[in-house]
């Protein structure tokens, strides 16, 4: 008692910020130590260092950027270096989310925390977002290159980047916090997912359309006139007088006005910039505040129903002895055709893989469009083929993981684990035959029929990736499955060394049609891609029946760690 | 007739914790089978190999004279079980719910759709047909959960705390339900914390603790066991009233706390954290 009776001290509040960091730390560390933990600590290093390959790109271009704009004497056009940097950190926010905090941040409104703590948790709880990083390392570049090129410089220039970097990831938080409770219904995060649907297919279209990495020897290069850029600067201009009040435009103004040794100037732009910084924060901790008082964001009915026992209207059914689980309907077994149906259901009501499935055909649509002539006709549909399958083969990874509990009904009702993973396959190859159909459809409308022979090889090649993959995926959903919380954005469907083993299927598969290609390219004899795909489909189906036969005794033994993971509670 | 529930030298270790320890259990065809324990007893763990959720270390299980390893598909055409994750579909409705749970049964279309609308009747839960299981309460999920365990017309019905979350109405009607499958002459193992509901509705009792059975019979046996247990032993000044009925709490207690080496049915925990006010 006598604890109680003392007042709380900052020693005290200390320790809380120590437990939590300890709680994250030792999430992390325990995960690492579940079966499994390895094989995805090596699957997030191969990950990680290609994220630092890309990050290590954009800050030494960032950092090369500023010095010429700098040692040019064009310290204003820093502002579209800062603009970049903006735009792409909210592209990664998209794309990437923000990093998984394995529970609920919330919960901790019921231990004796202070707001200001609580807001002070939540706010450097995650803050270590692919975004954050990329974006604070890019302003800190810019700093460097506009230091190298103008030393006298290199103080002003640290401390304004510093705060538009400080700035730039209060956004961020801001945002997230506020997008939570924005999306806290299951109509507003459909909504919102349709909308990241949009802006990534703009994204594409522009690149597509823009960028002259695609556009180089084609007729529609011209999109990219002097008279289009004329026109973007125009608009620049026209717009600057409203952008100039935002971080980026205060950074550079910051910049030019230590350059020009305008110190009151330097003072008041960096101040600016920092007011938005301390706006962001103080929007983020309003939000934090109607969290600490206790808030149910949920879709779940805070109403009870009132009906209670209600009389029924039917009679009760006759006494019904259930049929032996392998009955048929239209010869395929009616254990497959529920399954199919329950998969039909969950796709219709799961707006991420729908999007993930359409966002293949549009590029393709795009793709195709931009490179339907003659000489390319032969292999667009084979690499559009190979790249739909990209959105399927990674599902089956996790056959299981947005079931969560429901999983544990295949274990107790009377069916057999193989028959409950071929209809999830079949389903996965239902989805891809779409694909492919659509994908035909649009590329014969660009450019034309395929090749009889080059669309029969390349459905025969899909065919038989994707029951390879099968293979592999089915084993991955009991060995490493991953519980997938629909409630959350950016929610990963696999694990890391799922992803690559998916990923390195379809390059392995890839890479064995392009040889086959090019040998009966060489040989002068292009009838043999269909006997090769032919054979390479009949292998791929064999080692896929033979593997469904061990399936079940696979399965079984890996029942425990499939619950375990599907059936925890956060 | 052999029993409806068999187990023999049931065993299920973890990483050397033995959770379930050689258990021997018998249900007979028609028993309404409670089990209890304290918490960590072992009794998810011999409910989920009884079920064949989890595989047991050794020992053997028969269901209505079957072998649950041997013939897994056709004992589970016969059993129903409610999950202690209840194994429910968050993106689908609960009539679609119950219309999948029961083909995977191998019930037929009609037959399915049939008993999915009178179950949704029975359960309260028909008037939002729209609704995903995801929005639904913690109770609500709890009688789709039953719902789905007795499509099929199981034999026999394993529930893992069935009551729990879930209000007074919705118990009732649970309650209403279980007691009518029974006189039709089906067999319930059901493991509850809430010991009320347990003396009410079962006439067989285990008691598990730290992995073995430590009281098997009917309550009445129990009752008695302790009755007996209480009078030798009772402290100076404990007066024993033979007339007075004990309650299953007080059995449970006396079995368990008995077992830890305490004095049976005198438990002051409190004694040992003198800090609390």
């Amino acid at each position: 008692m006598a604890q109680l009776d003392t007042p709380w001290t900052p020693q005290q509040t200390r320790s809380q910020f120590a437990a939590v960091a300890w709680l994250r730390w030792r999430i992390t560390v325990n995960s690492l130590r579940r079966k499994g933990g390895a094989s995805e600590l090596v699957g997030r290093i191969f990950l990680y260092l290609i994220f630092a390959a890309i990050t290590l790109f954009f800050v030494v271009g960032a950092a090369a950027a500023a010095f010429y704009l700098a040692s040019e004497g064009h310290l204003p056009r820093i502002a579209w270096l800062l603009w970049g940097t903006f735009v792409l950190c909210q592209f990664l926010n998209i794309q990437l989310g923000q990093p998984g905090t394995t529970f609920d941040p919330t919960q901790l409104i019921r231990f004796p925390i202070r707001r200001r703590t609580y807001t002070s948790i939540r706010l450097f709880f995650g803050i270590l977002s692919p975004a954050n990083i990329v974006g604070t390392l890019i302003s800190l570049a810019i700093a460097v290159g506009t230091s190298i090129a103008v030393p006298s410089l290199w103080f002003y220039a640290l401390i304004t980047l510093s705060i538009f970097a400080a700035t730039n990831v209060f956004f961020t938080r801001m945002i997230f916090a506020w997008v939570d409770r924005w999306l806290s219904t299951r109509r507003a995060r459909e909504v919102f997912t349709g909308l990241i649907f949009a802006v990534s297919i703009a994204i594409q279209w522009a690149n597509f359309n823009f960028n002259p990495a695609y556009n180089h020897g084609h007729s529609t290069h011209e999109r990219i006139s002097p008279q289009h850029l004329h026109r973007v600067a125009s608009f620049y201009h026209q717009a600057r007088p409203i952008l100039a009040i935002f971080p980026p435009e205060l950074t550079s103004a910051s910049l030019l006005a230590a350059h020009h040794h305008d110190l009151p100037h330097f003072v008041a732009r960096t101040l600016g910039c920092a007011l938005f910084g301390a706006l962001f924060l103080a929007i983020f901790a309003l939000r934090m505040a109607t969290e600490f008082r206790g808030e149910l964001l949920s879709n779940a009915a805070s109403a009870a129903t009132t009906s209670g026992l209600k009389p029924s209207s039917t009679h009760a059914t006759q006494s019904f002895i259930p049929s032996a689980a392998s009955s048929t309907t239209f010869g395929i077994s009616t254990i497959i055709t529920a399954l199919l149906g329950k998969e039909l259901l969950y796709l219709r009501r799961h707006m991420g893989i729908l999007y993930g499935l359409l966002m293949p055909i549009l590029l393709v649509l795009f793709f195709a469009g931009r490179y339907a002539s003659a000489s390319h006709s032969e292999w667009i549909f084979p690499a559009a083929v190979g790249y739909t399958l990209l959105a399927v083969a990674p599902l089956s990874y996790n056959a299981f993981g947005f079931e969560a509990t429901g999983s544990q009904l295949y274990f107790l009702a009377p069916v057999r684990i193989s028959d409950v993973l071929l209809a999830k396959n079949l389903f996965s190859f239902l989805m891809a035959s779409v694909e492919v159909l659509a994908v035909f459809a649009i590329i014969t409308y660009m450019s034309g029929l395929p090749s009889l022979q080059t669309a029969i090889a390349a459905i025969l090649w899909a065919a038989g990736t994707l029951a390879i993959n099968s293979v592999f995926g089915n084993r991955r959903s009991f060995s490493t499955p991953k519980k997938i919380n629909p409630l959350r954005m950016a929610n990963k469907q696999t694990s890391q060394l799922s992803a690559l083993i998916s990923l390195g299927v379809l390059a392995l598969s890839a890479a064995i049609a392009a040889g086959a290609f090019l040998l009966c390219a060489l040989l002068h004899a292009q009838w043999l891609v269909i006997p090769i795909a032919a054979a390479f489909a009949t292998v791929g189906i064999l080692i896929y029946t033979r593997s469904l036969r061990s399936i079940d005794t696979f399965a079984l033994a890996h029942r425990e760690p499939l619950f375990a993971e599907l059936c925890k509670q956060t | 007739m052999p029993p409806a529930i068999a187990a023999l030298a049931l065993t299920r270790t973890f990483d050397g914790f033995t959770a379930v320890d050689h258990i021997d259990l018998a249900v007979e065809p028609g028993q309404f089978f409670g089990f209890l324990g304290p918490n960590g007893a072992g009794k998810s763990t011999t409910i989920k190999m009884l079920t064949g959720l989890l595989a047991p270390s050794s020992g053997s299980i028969q269901i209505l004279g079957q072998d649950l390893f041997s013939n897994p598909i056709d004992v589970k055409r016969h059993i129903g079980v409610v999950p202690e994750g209840m194994a429910l579909f968050g993106k689908l409705t609960a009539r679609e719910y119950l219309l999948f749970v029961g083909r995977m049964y191998g019930l037929d279309k009609t037959t399915a759709a049939q008993r999915a609308a009178e179950l949704l009747e029975f359960m309260g839960l028909a008037n939002e047909p729209k609704k995903l299981i995801a929005d639904y309460s913690h109770g609500m999920g709890k009688k789709l959960a039953l719902a789905a365990a007795v499509i099929h017309g199981p034999k026999v019905l394993f529930l893992d705390e069935p009551f729990e979350g879930v209000d007074a109405i919705a118990a009732n009607t649970l309650k209403t339900m279980l007691q009518s499958m029974i006189a039709r002459g089906a067999t319930i193992f059901l493991t509850s914390h809430v010991l009320e509901i347990v003396e009410r509705l079962c006439s067989h009792i285990a008691i598990i603790h730290r992995g073995h059975i430590v009281a098997n019979g009917s309550l009445d046996e129990l009752r008695a066991g302790v009755q007996a247990r209480l009078t030798p032993t009772a402290e100076p000044g404990f007066t024993a009233d033979p007339t007075a009925r004990l309650t299953l709490e007080q059995i449970f207690l006396n079995v368990v706390g008995g077992q830890n080496g305490s004095q049976p049915g005198i438990t002051h925990p409190e004694q040992e954290l003198a800090w609390l006010s």
